[in-house]
């Protein structure tokens, strides 16, 4: 089929503001839009500039705005998108180049809720495992699926106001760790989700859950948050 | 073997601050307008307001105790409204109302004030202005 591919391009080094450039091409409706813009790249315009990496949705490395809804590259094909196709980067992070954008506030925010395993307690009397039942274990299944695409981070309101806002990825992490029945950093974590820059910034909107490539429900894990606040309850 | 206590954190460990105590009063006080003007909206119903809806008249009811408010209505004299129970109900739903909405005002400029220290200075000033709005509101109704 023909499809139109309008891809934002911006190169600092020698462009003054960003534009569009489109290109017409001629491509099965199964491919995704990924292998779409690897043609553009390889027979085009060489120096079109974009991330990726396992091109499988596992790795979240080629978030961007299609169609303007956040998506990963790798799992959109082109006949849910239609013939006229719009590739833009993600919102609320700087651009680079073309399609890349600066990371670093996304992971900055990240980095605060302490995304890593915490328990400072002896190992069991075995010096094995540190054991939970299936149910402590499903009680923070959703939010382990999450790949640091930022696709909802960069879909947010909230994000997009102001970067100091944690974000929906970083409180998703947090969720993941606080729900844990093995870690020990509840408490910890709480105090800097709710912190104004936290979880009173989210204003529901949604967009989250809507963006989310592994479909978590991200605004639900944000309210389990709030209500841990305010309960106590981290069960 | 996989440990089954129940975790709760006590008040001090759960990040229950300012922020999160204001996200809460927010919704109650949401909850609590439904309430209130449930009952206002009963009462003007049994003291007439099904026959007079205009825009003007609907004025009247809602400034219900302060009857120099509105005075281009054919609403009659609103004795009724001037009960101790009418007069802390229009009080009560003057807090809440004015409470929900600064705070609403203060989380939609904390959008677009990302200084902590321009956050400080919204926050107080809406505070005052809460304060100030309320004291006019509760003087009006306990004073017409």
């Amino acid at each position: 089929m023909q499809v139109t591919l309008k891809i934002f391009r911006y190169n600092p080094e020698v462009d003054k503001k960003w534009h569009y450039e489109t290109y017409d091409l001629d491509v099965d409706e199964k491919e995704r839009i990924l292998d779409l813009l690897e043609l553009v790249k390889g027979h085009h315009d060489g120096t079109l500039s974009f991330r990726r990496s396992c091109a499988h949705g596992v790795c979240g490395s080629d978030a961007m705005r299609i169609n303007g809804r956040n998506m990963l590259a790798c799992k959109t094909l082109v006949r849910d998108v239609g013939d006229k196709i719009t590739v833009e980067p993600l919102l609320g992070l700087k651009v680079i180049k073309d399609l890349i954008v600066d990371m670093e506030p996304f992971f900055d925010n990240y980095k605060k809720v302490l995304p890593y395993f915490i328990n400072e307690s002896p190992l069991p009397a075995d010096g094995k495992e540190r054991l939970q039942s299936p149910e402590q274990r499903a009680r923070f299944d959703e939010t382990t699926k999450c790949i640091l695409c930022a696709a909802c981070t960069t879909s947010c309101p909230s994000f997009w106001a102001s970067d100091d806002y944690l974000g929906p990825a970083a409180l998703v992490t947090a969720h993941r760790f606080i729900f844990d029945s093995r870690d020990e950093a509840a408490s910890e974590r709480l105090h800097i989700v709710s912190e104004t820059s936290g979880l009173a910034r989210c204003h529901t909107v949604f967009n989250c859950t809507m963006a989310c490539p592994r479909e978590i429900q991200i605004t639900k894990a944000i309210g389990e948050l709030k209500m841990a606040t305010l309960t106590g309850k981290v069960d | 073997m996989a440990t089954t206590k129940s975790r709760t954190l006590p008040l001090t460990k759960r990040g229950l601050n300012f922020e999160m105590f204001m996200w809460m009063i927010t919704r109650l006080t949401a909850l609590a307008m439904y309430g209130l003007i449930l009952i206002a909206v009963i009462g003007a119903l049994i003291m007439g307001a099904r026959t007079q809806m205009n825009l003007a008249d609907v004025m009247r009811w809602a400034f219900m105790p302060n009857v120099t408010h509105v005075q281009d209505t054919n609403v009659p004299d609103l004795a009724p409204w001037s009960t101790p129970f009418w007069k802390l109900t229009a009080s009560a739903l003057l807090l809440v109302a004015t409470a929900h909405g600064v705070h609403g005002l203060v989380v939609i400029c904390d959008d677009y004030i990302v200084s902590s220290r321009g956050r400080q200075i919204v926050r107080w000033i809406s505070i005052a202005f809460m304060l100030t709005m309320m004291s006019i509101g509760a003087y009006l109704i306990w004073t017409s």
